[in-house]
C-alpha cells in the first residue's frame, strides 16, 4: 500500500538512475534528514547524543567493511588495524605538522588505503577463510609494528594525544558539536557508497563476489579490482580511525584491537552483508544494543535479581542476550537486518489486500 | 475486588514503580560516583573482585551515616575493557548527577583524559593508566592515589637491592614485562637505574595473551642467569612464569612481580602456595582479612543475611577495592567540609581529593600512609612487599617509598616533553 | 658454542612440546572444518567450557576419575545441542554466518560463569609431580609431557578412526563430496552431528590438560587464539597438518623469543607464527597439507 512502483512514470534518463526513484523514499529520507540534522541534536540529552557519536563513526568503519566483505566477497578480520594506521597517521600529522583535520583526515584514509593494498597482496593467491586468517595475521603484525616503533607511537605509552577539531576557529568539544562532526562523514560516507556500488566499479566487486572466474572471463581484471577493494575499504577504515582519534582525544593502538575487528564483523554480517542501508542498521544494532539491555536490565533486572549483584548480572546478561541475538538472527534471517526490514516492506506492499 | 481487578491493580502497581525507578535525577542528600569496571572481559578476574569490594565498602560507608550527612550512590557501568562503551557510560555518568569517576583499564581512560578535564570531573586510576598523571599540574583532574607503574618499579629496584646486600653493582636484573604499553612504562625508569646503581638490566617481552613462556624464562635462567627478576605482567602471565620458573629451577625469593601480578588468583593458577613459595609481590593496599574493616563490612552482610560473595577470597584484589572507596570517601569529606555542609560538584571534589591525609581509621594497616598535594596526585607513591611464606602471604617489608627522588625527576621529564 | 647450542635444544624441546599442546586445540577446529566446512571461532570457550565443568565438579568433591568423563560427556551432549540447535539452520549458509553464529556463542560462553559459577579462578589437580622431567640436559614439567601423551594419542586414535573405521571413512566420504555421499546413502546431518560431538571430546581433553597448566578461568579461552596460525600452516581439513602446523609454530615461537627478542627488544612471540604463515600460504595457498579445491563454474 505503502510502498509501491506502480504509478512513478519514468520520463528521462535522470531519473531513472535517481538514487531514490519511488517519492515515497525521497519523501521518508527528507523527514529522516531534517530529524537526524534538526531535531534530535537539539532536543536529546547529551548522553543520547554520545551514543548516536559512536553510531555514526561506526557507520563509517562498517560501510567500510561491507563494501570489501560484503561486495567483493573478501573476508577481513583486520579492520580495526586499519583504523590505528589512520589514527596515527593522522595523530602524527596533527601534532608533528600542526594540521588540521581536514587535512589529517583524508591523509589517515590514504595512509590506510596504501597499507591496505599491501595487506590485500595475499588475497589474489587465497581466499574464503585462509584469507580471513590472512587478515588477522596483518592485524597483528600491525598491532606490533605501531607498538614497537617509537616514530609512530610516540613514545612508550603508544598514545598520542591531539587537540580538539576547530572549524573557523571554533573548537569542537561537547557531545552536541561533535555530533554535527560525526553526523557529517558518516552521510558524506552513506552517499559514497551507495553511489559507489552502482558504479562500474561497485559492479565489477559485485561480479567477483558472486563469481571470480566468471568476472575475469568477461573482462574484470580481478587483481586490479580486489586491490583497489581493499584500497576503498581501508580507506574507510582509516578515515573511521581518525574519526575515533578526533573524538577521544588521543590516538591509541588499544582501541583498536581484535575485538573491534569483530565488533565491525559483527555489524556488517547482522546488519546484512551488500547492503548500505545493512551497514547502517548493524552500527546501530551493535553499538546500541548493549546499552539498550543494560538499561532493560538495569530497570527490570530488580524483579529477578537482587538489586545489589544487579551490577554483576546486567554485565554478563548484555553479553549472553547479546550473543543469542546475534545467533537468534543468524538463524531467523542470515541475509541480516536490512533483509528483513525489505521483507517488511514487501509485506506491505500489498497490504491489506495480500494474497 | 473480583480476581481480575487485583491482578491489574498490581500490574498498574508495577508499572507504576518501573516507571519511578528509571534514571531518577540525583537527590539533595546524595553524592553520586560513577565507577566503570570490567566484569565480562580480558580483565574481568580483577573486575569481579574488585568492583564488589567496591561496592561493599560504600554500603557500610552509607550504613555508618554516609560521609557528612551525605549518602554515597554508586553507579556501575562494565565496559568489556573496550573503549566507545567507556565513552558512553562516561556521558551516562554525567547525565545522572555523578560529580566523579572511579576509571579501569588503561585504553579507557586515555580515551576520556580531554573529557574529564573537559567536564571537570576527577577521576581516579589507580594501578592503571599513565604513571606521568602523578604530576597535578600536568593532569589537574587525574588522580592515580595509589603507587604508579613507576614507583612500584622504584620499589622493587630497591627491593632488590636490599635482598642483594645493599649493592646492585655489577648485578644483573632482569625485566619481564607484559609487552603492551603499560608493561613498557617502566622501561625508561629502570634504564636510568641500572645507568645510575651500575647494574646490567635485559628485557624479556611476553606477548599478549602470555599463556606460555617457556623460551623467555629459558633465556632468563639458562642464558642470562640473573641476581634478580622483576615481573610486571598481567592476566594469566604471571601465573604461568611462576610456574615456568619454578620448573627450571630458579628460586622464586629472587622474583618480585608488580602490582598485577600479585593476586591468590596468579598463586592458585600457578599451582598454589608450595609452587609459589618465596614469591614477593609489591602491593599498593595491604593484604589478608585481619584488617577492622574487612571485619566490619563482614559484619553488616551477616546482619543482612547475606552470605559472603567469592569475592571475599581474594583478598589482595577486594582490599584495593576497599582502599579506593575510602580514598574516595575522603576527599568527598574534604569537599563537602569546604562548602560547609553544601553539595559539592566536580571542582570542589577535586580539591577534596588534593587534601586528603590519612583515611577511614579502620583501614589502619591496609592503607598505606597516603598525602594527595595539588602537585602529587599519587599520594607518595607507598608501597609494601609481600612475600608467600608457609602457604599464605607475609609482610616482608612494611610501606617505602623507593627511589623517590629518581621517580619524580622522571615525572617531571617526562611532563616537559 | 656447545652451551650455545643447548640452548638452542632446549628452545626447540620447549618449543615442540607447547606445540604438541597447541595441535590438540587446532585439532577440534580441524574435525569440525573437514567435515562441515564450518569455521568454529569458539574453539577457545569450548576449552573453557570443559575446563569450567570439569574443575567444578572437583570443587563440588567428585573424584577427579569420575570429573573427567562427566566433563567429556558433557562436552559431547553441548556439541550435539549446539549442532542441532545453531550450526543446522546454517547449513549452506555463506562461512561468515557461520563464523559469526560461533562468535555470539563466545559471547554467550563468556558471559555464563560469572553469574553462575563465578569467575574466581578453580584449579584442576592431576595426580602427577611437580618435578620437570629431565633427559638430555633439559627438562619438561609433567604436565607437558602428559600434554604430549594426551595430544599424540588422540592424533593417532583420529587418523586410524579417519582411514581405518566405517564410520571414518564416511566422514571423510561427506567432506569430500556432501552431494555425492547422499546419494550412496550416507545420512550426511548425522555425520556432521559426530563432527561436532567429536570436537567436544577434543576440547574437553584440551580443556583438562590448558586447565590444571593454566587454572580454570575465563582467561583459559584464550588458548584459542594459538589455534589459527597452526591450522592455517597446516591447512584447514588436515589432521596431520594440525599436529606438523602446532610443532612448527610452538618451534617459530619458542626460537622467535629466544633469538628475535633480544634484537627488537620486543615480544616477537605473537607475530612470528602469523609471518610464518602467511609467507607459507605464499607458496601453498591451502596449507602444507590441505586439500587443494578445485574450482568449477
Amino acid at each position: 500500500m505503502f510502498y509501491r512502483e506502480a504509478g512513478t512514470f519514468k520520463t528521462t534518463y535522470a531519473e531513472d538512475m535517481a538514487l531514490f526513484p519511488l517519492p515515497i523514499t525521497r519523501w521518508s529520507i527528507r523527514v529522516l534528514l531534517v530529524l537526524v540534522i534538526a531535531v534530535v541534536p537539539l532536543v536529546l540529552h547529551e548522553y543520547y547524543l554520545s551514543i548516536f557519536n559512536l553510531i555514526f563513526i561506526a557507520i563509517v568503519g562498517a560501510l567500510g567493511l561491507n563494501i570489501l566483505v560484503g561486495y567483493t566477497g573478501q573476508i577481513s578480520i583486520g579492520h580495526a588495524a586499519f583504523m590505528s594506521v589512520g589514527a596515527y597517521t593522522a595523530a602524527n600529522l596533527a601534532v608533528k605538522l600542526g594540521l588540521p583535520f581536514w587535512i589529517t583526515l583524508p591523509a589517515g584514509g590514504l595512509m590506510a588505503a596504501f597499507i591496505g593494498v599491501i595487506v590485500g597482496m595475499p588475497s589474489l593467491r587465497i581466499k574464503g577463510t585462509y584469507l580471513a586468517i590472512a587478515t588477522l595475521a596483518s592485524q597483528l603484525i600491525i598491532e606490533w609494528i605501531i607498538n614497537h616503533t617509537p616514530a609512530i607511537s610516540g613514545g612508550a605509552a603508544a598514545a598520542i594525544e591531539v587537540a580538539r577539531p576547530t572549524i573557523a576557529g571554533y573548537e569542537l568539544k561537547s557531545q552536541r558539536d561533535l555530533y554535527f562532526f560525526t553526523l557529517f562523514f558518516a552521510l558524506v560516507a552513506i552517499v559514497a557508497t551507495m553511489n559507489l556500488v552502482r558504479s562500474r566499479i561497485g559492479r565489477a566487486f559485485i561480479a567477483i563476489r558472486d563469481q571470480d572466474i566468471a568476472a575475469e572471463i568477461i573482462g574484470i581484471n580481478i587483481y586490479r579490482y580486489k586491490l583497489i577493494a581493499f584500497a576503498i575499504s581501508s580507506f574507510y577504515a582509516g578515515v573511521c580511525g581518525v574519526l575515533y582519534t578526533y573524538y577521544f582525544g588521543i590516538a591509541t593502538y588499544e582501541a583498536f584491537q581484535i575485538v573491534v575487528s569483530i565488533d565491525y564483523l559483527a555489524m556488517v554480517i547482522i546488519g546484512g552483508l551488500g547492503s548500505v542501508l545493512g551497514s547502517v542498521l548493524g552500527a546501530i544494532f551493535v553499538t546500541a544494543l548493549p546499552v539498550v539491555i543494560r538499561i532493560m536490565v538495569e530497570t527490570f533486572g530488580g524483579y529477578i535479581w537482587d538489586p545489589a549483584a544487579l551490577s554483576a548480572v546486567a554485565a554478563s546478561m548484555r553479553l549472553i542476550i547479546f550473543g543469542s541475538l546475534i545467533i537468534f538472527f543468524l538463524v531467523v534471517e542470515p541475509e541480516g537486518l536490512a533483509r528483513l526490514w525489505r521483507n517488511t516492506r514487501n509485506y506491505f506492499r500489498a497490504w491489506p489486500f495480500s494474497y | 475486588m473480583t480476581k481480575q481487578t487485583t491482578a491489574w491493580l498490581r500490574a498498574g502497581a508495577l508499572a507504576g514503580s518501573i516507571l519511578a525507578s528509571g534514571p531518577a535525577l540525583a537527590q539533595d542528600k546524595e553524592i553520586v560516583i560513577g565507577a566503570q569496571c570490567d566484569r565480562t572481559g580480558p580483565t574481568q578476574i580483577v573486575g569481579n573482585v574488585l568492583c564488589p569490594a567496591y561496592h561493599h565498602y560504600m554500603a557500610l560507608v552509607n550504613k555508618r551515616g554516609g560521609v557528612e550527612g551525605y549518602k554515597i550512590k554508586v553507579l556501575e557501568i562494565d565496559h568489556e575493557y573496550k573503549v566507545p562503551p567507556a565513552i558512553e557510560s562516561h556521558e551516562r555518568f554525567k547525565k545522572e548527577g555523578a560529580i566523579m569517576t572511579s576509571a579501569f583499564g588503561t585504553p579507557q581512560l586515555l580515551a576520556l583524559l580531554k573529557k574529564f578535564e573537559e567536564d571537570k570531573m576527577p577521576v581516579t586510576s589507580p594501578g592503571i593508566g599513565s604513571s606521568a598523571a602523578a604530576d597535578g599540574k600536568k593532569y589537574p583532574y587525574v588522580f592515580p592515589i595509589a603507587a604508579t607503574y613507576w614507583s612500584q618499579t622504584g620499589g622493587a629496584v630497591e627491593f632488590a637491592k636490599r635482598q642483594l646486600g645493599g649493592s646492585l653493582k655489577d648485578k644483573k636484573i632482569a625485566y619481564m614485562f607484559f609487552d603492551n604499553p603499560a608493561g613498557r612504562e617502566p622501561l625508561p625508569l629502570l634504564e636510568e637505574l641500572a645507568k645510575s646503581e651500575g647494574f646490567q638490566m635485559r628485557t624479556f617481552g611476553v606477548p599478549s595473551p602470555g599463556i606460555e613462556m617457556g623460551a623467555q624464562v629459558l633465556d632468563v635462567t639458562g642464558r642470562f642467569k640473573p641476581d634478580f627478576v622483576i615481573a610486571h605482567l598481567f592476566g594469566r602471565a604471571p601465573s604461568v612464569m611462576i610456574k615456568e620458573l619454578k620448573g627450571k629451577g630458579f628460586p622464586l625469593s629472587k622474583v618480585v612481580g608488580l602490582v598485577w601480578a600479585g593476586a591468590e588468583a596468579d598463586i592458585i593458577a600457578a599451582g598454589g602456595y608450595g609452587i609459589a613459595e618465596g614469591y614477593h609481590t609489591i602491593q599498593y593496599a595491604g593484604v589478608g582479612a585481619e584488617f577492622k574493616v574487612i571485619t566490619e563490612i563482614k559484619e553488616m552482610l551477616k546482619a543482612e543475611g547475606k552470605t559472603l560473595g567469592k569475592e571475599f577470597e581474594s583478598t589482595v584484589t577486594f582490599n584495593r577495592g576497599v582502599y579506593q572507596g575510602a580514598v574516595h570517601v575522603a576527599a568527598i569529606a574534604n569537599a563537602i567540609k569546604a562548602k560547609n555542609g553544601g553539595k559539592p560538584n566536580g571542582e570542589d571534589l577535586r580539591k577534596g581529593f588534593e587534601q586528603v591525609k590519612g583515611l577511614d581509621p579502620s583501614l589502619d594497616g591496609l592503607a598505606p600512609p597516603l598525602a594527595l598535594t595539588a602537585e602529587d596526585h599519587e599520594g607518595g607513591g607507598w608501597v609494601q612487599i609481600w612475600s608467600i611464606k608457609g602457604g599464605k602471604f607475609v609482610k616482608t617489608q612494611d610501606w617505602f617509598q623507593g627511589y623517590r627522588k629518581e621517580v619524580l625527576k622522571h615525572v617531571e621529564e617526562e611532563n616537559k616533553k | 658454542m656447545k652451551e650455545e647450542f643447548e640452548f638452542l635444544f632446549s628452545l626447540v624441546v620447549s618449543g615442540l612440546s607447547i606445540g604438541m599442546m597447541y595441535s590438540l586445540i587446532a585439532l577440534g577446529f580441524v574435525l569440525v572444518y573437514k567435515a562441515t566446512d564450518a569455521i568454529n571461532f569458539a574453539q577457545g570457550e569450548f576449552v573453557m567450557l570443559a575446563g569450567f565443568i570439569c574443575a567444578g565438579m572437583l570443587a563440588a568433591s567428585v573424584p577427579l576419575w569420575m570429573a573427567i568423563p562427566i566433563a567429556i560427556i558433557a562436552m559431547v551432549v553441548f556439541s550435539f545441542a549446539l549442532e542441532r540447535v545453531v550450526l543446522r539452520p546454517l547449513l549452506g549458509r555463506p562461512v561468515v554466518a557461520v563464523i559469526m553464529a560461533t562468535i555470539g556463542l563466545a559471547a554467550i560462553l563468556r558471559g555464563l560463569p560469572p553469574i553462575t559459577i563465578g569467575s574466581q579462578t578453580l584449579t584442576i589437580p592431576l595426580p602427577i609431580g611437580d618435578e620437570p622431567v629431565k633427559f638430555l640436559g633439559t627438562s619438561l614439567a609433567q604436565i607437558q609431557v602428559l600434554g604430549l601423551v594426551v595430544s599424540a594419542a588422540c592424533l593417532g586414535g583420529f587418523t586410524w578412526f579417519f582411514m581405518k573405521s566405517r564410520m571414518g571413512v564416511a566422514m571423510r566420504a561427506v567432506a569430500d563430496n556432501q552431494q555425492v555421499a547422499m546419494a550412496m546413502g550416507i545420512n550426511v546431518e548425522r555425520y556432521f552431528a559426530i563432527a561436532w560431538a567429536m570436537a567436544g571430546i577434543v576440547a574437553a581433553l584440551g580443556g583438562i590438560i590448558w586447565g590444571s597448566m593454566l587454572g580454570v578461568d575465563t582467561q583459559l579461552a584464550l588458548v584459542g587464539l594459538k589455534v589459527f596460525p597452526v591450522v592455517i600452516l597446516g591447512g584447514l581439513d588436515s589432521i596431520i597438518g594440525a599436529v606438523v602446523g602446532g610443532l612448527i609454530i610452538g618451534v617459530v615461537e619458542s626460537v622467535a623469543a629466544g633469538y628475535l627478542d633480544p634484537i627488537v627488544g620486543g615480544g616477537t612471540k605473537d607475530f612470528a607464527p602469523y609471518v610464518v604463515m602467511i609467507i607459507a600460504l605464499m607458496f601453498r595457498p591451502y596449507g602444507l597439507f590441505g586439500k587443494h579445491k578445485i574450482e568449477r563454474i
